[in-house]
This record gives C-alpha cells, structure tokens and sequence, in this order.
C-alpha cells in the first residue's frame, strides 16, 4: 500500500499535507514553497504545464492558460457565458451539459484540468517521500476538501478529477470542517466554534459544535460563486474603464492579465499597508502602462458590498444551527481572503469577538484534510468529525413542484425514501427528476440527474408501489435504489448526470491522460531544471548580499570573478525566460561553476563565525 | 437489508415524547464513534455497507427525535396511525377560520391585481394572520398537554387526540404560508428594482 495524503484544492492555490509522528504537516518544495498555484496551460507541443510556471505562462500565452478551473466545476456552459468574457481560455459546451475548456486546439473538461493540478501535487508528495528515503513512496490514496456548499454535482466532479488523477479518494470532506479538525487539535476540547471561510472563488460558513472529540456540524451556508476572484475581478474592471474601456477594440487579454497581476498585488498590499499603488509596466498590450494609487478607505468601500454579502449566510447558518451571534465560543478564519483587514472587521462585528487566525489561513484546510485521511486509515477513534449536507434534495413531482426528501443540514450519511407509481396502464419504466436546493419550483433548484426507472412488472395504472432510497454518502454524494414493493423486484436505474461525466467518460479520459503522459513528462523535466535554476539564482543572490560582501570581495575573490558571476546569473535569468530545458540546465551549472569558489570563501566564514566563542569541548 | 430498530430502541430511550436531550446528544455521539463510516474503511465491503446503514439510520433518528414535533409524527406512526401526505379536507375545528381567512385572501388578491396600494394590503395580511397564529399557539400549548398526558398514560384515546392535533397543525401551517406567499407577492411588486428580499426570522 502506498501513502495517503490531504489536499486541498483551491480555486487560486492548492496544497498537500500528510501526517508525520501524529502532527499534520503540509509538503513544499525545494523553494519551501507550500502553495502550488491552481493554474494549467498548454504548450505547443502539448506539454501540460502546473502551478508556477503556468502561472508565469498566464501572461504571455494566456489563451492556452486556464486559472480558478474550481468554479466551473459540476457547472454547465449555461452557468458561466456571463464571466467568460473577461476568462483569456475559451469555454463551450452543449446548453445542460458539461462544459469544456478550450486551451489552444485542444479541450479539457474542468475535470481534467484540476486532475492536472492533483497529479502535479502526488508528484510534489511522491518526491518528498522519495527524498525521505521512503522505499513505498508511492501517493496512491488522498482526502480532497472542497467547498462546504459544492453541490452533488461539483463534488462527484471533484472525485472524477481524483480519479483521473490516479488517485483512490478516500473521502471528499468539506473545507472549513477539515479546517476545524485542524484547530481542534490544540484548541480546549467543547464548544461552539463558527467557521468562516472565504477563499480565492468560494465562501463558507459552518457552524460546529465540539464535544467529546466529536466535531459535529449544525449547519451549514455559502456562496459557490463569492471569493477573492471577484474582488480582482472588480478592480481589473475599474481599471479597464478608466483606461479606455468601451473603446473600439477589446483589452487584449495579456494586457488583462497584467493588470490583473498588478490589482492582486495591490490588493495583498492594503492588507499590511493604508495605501498601494497598482502598476503595470508598459507592454505592447499595454503601451502607456498604467500606475495608480489606492488607499485602503476606497478601496474597502469599493469591496464592502461584496463582503456584506457573506453575512447573510452567516445569519441563516446560525438561525438553522438555532444559535445566536453570541452563543458562538470561538470564530475561526480560513481561506486567503480573510487576510483583507476589511473582513476581519465585519466578522468580528457580527459575532462580537475577535476571530481565531493562528494558523496560517492558506495551510489549514490542507492540515486538517490530511488528519482526516490519517483517521480513515488508522482507524483511531479519538476524532470524529459528523458533516451535514448543505443543500436539500429533493423530486420534481406534478406541475414541476419539488418534493423534498432530504433536508438541507441533515447529518450525513442521511436516506431518505419516497414512493412512485405508474399512470397508464402496464407502464413498465417511470422517469424521476432529482434536484438539490431549497427553492419550491424544480425549474428554481438545480438538477443533479435523471433517472429512469426500468422493469417494473405489468400492472394496472396506479398499482405498483416502487420503493425509490436516496442515500447520501460520508462524502455528501448521492446513489439510489429502487425496488417495487408488491413484486419485490429490484428496479434497474439509468443515470444521467445532469453536468457531471458518466463512467464511460471517466474511462476514456484515463485512457487518454495515459496517451499524453509522455509530453507530460517532458514539462515535469522543465519545471524540476526551473526550481533547480531558480534555488541557484536565489543562493547566489543571498551571497552577493551580504553585509561583508565587499569586504570579502576584495579580501578573497580573485581578480574578474565578480563579473563573471553577473555574467552567468543573467545567462541565466535570460534562459528562464524561455522553455528550453537544456539551456535552462546548461546555464544553471555555469551559475553554479562560476560561483563555487564563492559558496566555499562563503561557507568557511560562517563555519569559524559559528565556531568563534567556544570552546573546543563544544565543538566536538 | 438487515431490519433496524425503532428509532427509541436505537438510540436506549424509553418510548416517551419526553426526552432526556442532553441523553439523546449522548447516546447520538457514542453510536456515532461505533458505526461511522470512517472506521470501517479496512472493514470487508459487507461490513462497510452495514455501517453506512446503521449510521444513516442513526442520522435520521438523531434528526427525528430531537424535534419535538417531528418526534410526535414518529411515534403516532410507530403506534400504526400515520399521518398521511394527503389533504384530509378542512378539519372541522378550524371551518370558521379558514372560511374568513379564504374570503379576506380573495380580496387582497382581487385588490393588489386592481393596483391598490401594496402597504394597506399588506396591513390586512398581517391582521388575517393573527387569528390563525393565536390558533397554532393554543395547538402548541395541547400538543404540549397531550404530550405529557401519553408518558404517563400510554392510551388509545391520548393518541387519537395527538394525531387529530397534529393534522390540524399541519393544516394550520400551510394556512400560514398560503400568506406569506400572498405576502411575498406584494413585496415583489414594491421591490421591483431587484433589491434582494431577506426574511427576518
């Protein structure tokens, strides 16, 4: 048996963590990089790129780039022709179906492109181990978090992604409850604790309440469409329109995408700072560039709205958990967003106490995905965690009315039963409509899938009383079962996702994900010599840096070595422009050729600084 | 399928519309720890299947009785006399309300289609609310009666008593969202320009 881990996978970044000795820990790279940014691209030659450097490709080939891939997930064409216009990657789709993706000549469902990013971050845990000097390295099992209200829908997709990924998900598990397990660790063992959890494209909140190691959820609200992309997205609108927008010809989207670089870093700014400036250098997109100042008062009122809109999830959350704001112990922050001073302010006003961020709001989620992995695996019984479903399911019954069988915050698993007939007289087949949302018309809620129930014996209209069992699972996905109760025949049912892949889907992309392993390969290559240029260039840096460097310099570096090192560091930099990995490799060992008289001069100084002062009792 | 107990016996709780709540969360969590889902990923698939069932049946137990109306609705059926989905026409104490209230309804319904002013119509609602509210209220208060009246007596004619209460609420209550409907309808017309509707529970 190979390892189990947690992942979380965000809609603007993704993590992964395992257990090690009882404490989760989240894995980075050689750069002590825990995050790998949720952004795919294509290359010519088909090669599939993940995470950093696709992220870097987002402004020079964003039409063969696709970023925040989480929102369209379970989602059909019908859902996002509103946003596509200001995506730089194309989507398509059959109105009612899945939609696609399209990057260069080829499409990808959302499916396939997040098994992109969960197969770079297998890759990430299988190299970890792999250095660890594991022999069983191998990641062939993972807990993937996703949003507390994603839909059957959007979690059925979020299980195929794990699939395509070559990953056996143990159990897809809602963020802010992995993100309570997290805390739960340390934290006083009862209680009521309020999760609020605003990331890169989606919103949550969950109310828990702890006792006796059992984390159980109350209930449960949010926005699969709230999140930190929509604050980006407002500000690159308010820059379009003051440079220019409504002109005769559309943004190109590199210039899109560079102004969208320039918000986010605003946006991270204001945070920390009571103004920012947003700067983009000038680009043949963009020839003027651009350059404005923001403080941080316009822009939490340019913001305020969207994150009033949080509250009110919050108010319901609590009033179906029966809770008062002040019957609340602990509020907890997760999710990048809540980093915006703004939304600090508005959750402590709600819940009238200073919410908990100790633990860093990028990383929990991933932590307490890989505890829960490690409690499915061990079987250990200390912690239990007892989610609810978010939204209610239901039937279409006559006149396009639903009937609710499973309530909205029911724990889960939860069954629900209901029972059909036929109309006509030897009516062999019956169709059901199954829906999820709290609205009364089927139309008003969304549709999960169609079935179609099959071999029901001949009878008179009215007569047969077919048993139909919706089950929803740990993981919040439903299966059904039905059976005719006079003849106690087990009925055969056809499903018909609504927005999801059938298995057979499933399977051919396997298939095909096996096909492109190879080009995959190729890029896997490119961006290992890119870390490994990009650790040199770092290194090298933090020599030339030195407080005695000038010192050390001229006491110790021959005559030209200096400017031999500038010279190979901006071969370098000028090779990671480009995707050539041979070049990349090349001048990286020149980087590192030219600079190793350097690194020992280096080293034997920090050796004697640190031996400088004791003894040599000490030292042995 | 294996047969799973009644949801008293499930939980160890006397069959009783009483309930000890701190008890029922007990017992709720301990099962939780033996057939959860979670321990049982290394169990045969016979073993895993059982603890999906018995765990959603704990769910839906858990579910059902800690509401006391829902707990009521359980054990008249236990006790062989459903409620039934259908509209068992109007129950006989509440003729007289549901007559004004019907003739009250077709007025405001004729008036906001004729343009009246939404915030008179609006004030005629709530006052047609009241009676039937005062109505669930006093329902409230028997069930309550009744309830009490079974754990200590466990007979027939407590029963039957339960159950035509019950229906009555039932009735009573889609009595008052027939006006909230109505109520809903008269706020869409005054916030037409897209402003969202939140109710204040």
């Amino acid at each position: 048996m190979g390892k189990v881990v947690g992942i979380d996978l965000g809609t603007t970044n993704s993590l992964v963590a395992f257990v090690q000795d009882g404490r989760p820990v989240v894995i980075r790279d050689d750069n002590n990089d825990p995050l790998v940014p949720s952004v795919v691209s294509l290359g010519d030659d088909g090669t599939i790129f993940v995470g950093r450097e696709a992220q870097r490709r987002l402004l020079t080939v964003p039409g063969r780039t696709v970023y925040s891939v989480k929102r369209f997930m379970g989602r059909g064409i019908d859902d996002v022709k509103d946003e596509a216009t200001l995506l730089p990657f194309s989507v398509s789709g059959d109105a009612g179906g899945v939609m696609r993706i399209g990057l260069g000549d080829r499409t990808f469902t959302p499916p396939e492109i997040s098994a992109f990013i969960l197969r770079e971050l297998k890759y990430r845990a299988e190299e970890f181990f792999r250095a660890q000097g594991e022999f069983d390295f191998e990641v062939d099992r993972a807990v993937i978090t996703v949003p507390a209200y994603f839909n059957d829908a959007q979690r059925t997709a979020t299980r195929d992604a794990g699939r395509l990924a070559g990953l056996e998900v143990l159990r897809i598990i809602n963020e802010p409850t992995a993100a309570s397990l997290a805390y739960g660790l340390d934290q006083k063992n009862r209680g009521t604790i309020a999760v609020y959890d605003l990331g890169g494209g989606t919103f949550d909140i969950s109310i828990l309440k702890v006792e006796d190691g059992v984390f159980q959820v109350l209930a449960t609200h949010g926005d699969t469409h709230l999140g930190g992309d929509d604050i980006d997205l407002l500000l690159v609108g308010d820059v379009l329109r003051e440079i220019g927008g409504g002109g005769p010809k559309p943004m190109p989207h590199e210039a899109i995408q560079a102004i969208r670089k320039a918000v986010i870093q605003a946006k991270w700014d204001l945070s920390e700072h009571d103004a920012a400036e947003i700067v983009v250098a000038p680009s043949s997109a963009l020839p003027g560039g651009y350059r404005k100042r923001l403080t941080r008062a316009e822009f939490e009122a340019a913001i305020d709205p969207l994150v009033q809109r949080t509250l009110e999830p919050c108010r319901q959350a609590l009033a179906d958990a029966g809770l008062k704001p002040g019957d609340v112990d602990e509020a907890v922050l997760v999710g990048g967003s809540t980093r915006v001073p703004l939304v600090r302010q508005r959750v402590e006003e709600l819940f009238g106490r200073k919410p908990h961020s100790d633990l860093n709001p990028d990383e929990v989620v991933a932590l307490g995905a890989a505890v829960q992995a490690d409690i499915l695996i061990s079987g250990r019984r200390e912690m239990l965690l007892l989610d609810v479903t978010p939204l209610s399911l239901g039937i279409e019954t006559m006149g396009g009315v639903v009937s609710k069988i499973i309530l909205r915050n029911s724990t889960i698993p939860a069954s629900g039963r209901e029972m059909f007939t036929t109309g006509v007289d030897n009516q062999t087949a019956v169709d059901v409509h199954v829906l999820q949302g709290e609205r009364e018309l089927a139309a008003d809620c969304r549709s999960l899938a169609r079935f179609k129930l099959r071999g029901i014996p001949p009878m008179p209209a009215g007569l047969p009383r077919i048993e139909v069992r919706f089950q929803i699972d740990a993981n919040g996905i439903l299966s059904v079962s039905a059976h005719e109760l006079r003849t106690g025949i087990a009925q055969t049912i056809e499903v018909k996702p609504s927005y999801g892949l059938t298995d057979e889907e499933v399977e051919r992309m396997l298939i095909e994900s096996f096909e492109h392993a190879e080009a995959d390969f190729e890029a896997r290559l490119l961006i290992d010599a890119r870390n490994e240029a990009e650790s040199v260039i770092v290194a090298t840096e933090k020599s030339l840096r030195r407080p005695d460097f000038a010192e050390l310099a001229a006491a110790e570096l021959k005559a030209g070595e200096r400017e031999k090192i500038d010279a190979a560091l901006g071969d370098l930099r000028r090779a990671m422009a480009g995707d050539d990995r041979a070049a990349i490799q090349e001048k990286t060992h020149a980087l590192n050729h030219a600079t190793q008289h350097l690194a020992e001069v280096v080293m034997n100084r920090t050796v004697r600084a640190a031996l400088a002062g004791k003894t040599v009792d000490e030292v042995e | 399928m294996s047969r799973l107990d009644d949801y008293f016996t499930f939980l160890g709780l006397p069959r009783r519309l009483s309930i000890d709540m701190a008890l029922l969360e007990q017992r709720f969590r301990e099962l939780s720890r033996q057939y959860h889902p979670d321990y049982f990923y290394n169990a045969p698939p016979k073993e895993r299947l059982a603890s999906l069932e018995q765990s959603s049946h704990l769910n839906d137990a858990y579910r059902t009785l800690r509401n006391p109306v829902s707990r009521i609705e359980y054990l008249l059926g236990l006790e062989g006399l459903q409620l039934g989905g259908g509209e068992g026409g109007v129950p006989p104490s509440l003729l007289e309300e549901v007559f004004a209230l019907n003739e009250e309804l077709d007025e405001i319904r004729d008036a906001r289609e004729a343009g009246t002013d939404p915030e008179g119509l609006r004030g005629r609602l709530a006052a047609a609310r009241k009676p039937i509210e005062d109505k669930r209220d006093e329902h409230e208060r028997d069930l309550q009666k009744l309830s009490a009246q079974w754990d200590a007596q466990q007979d027939r004619t407590t029963l039957d008593a339960l159950r035509e209460r019950m229906l009555e609420r039932n009735y009573i209550n889609n009595l008052l969202a027939t006006i909230d409907r109505e109520t809903a309808n008269l706020e869409q017309r005054t916030t037409d320009n897209g402003s969202r509707i939140t109710d204040n529970g």
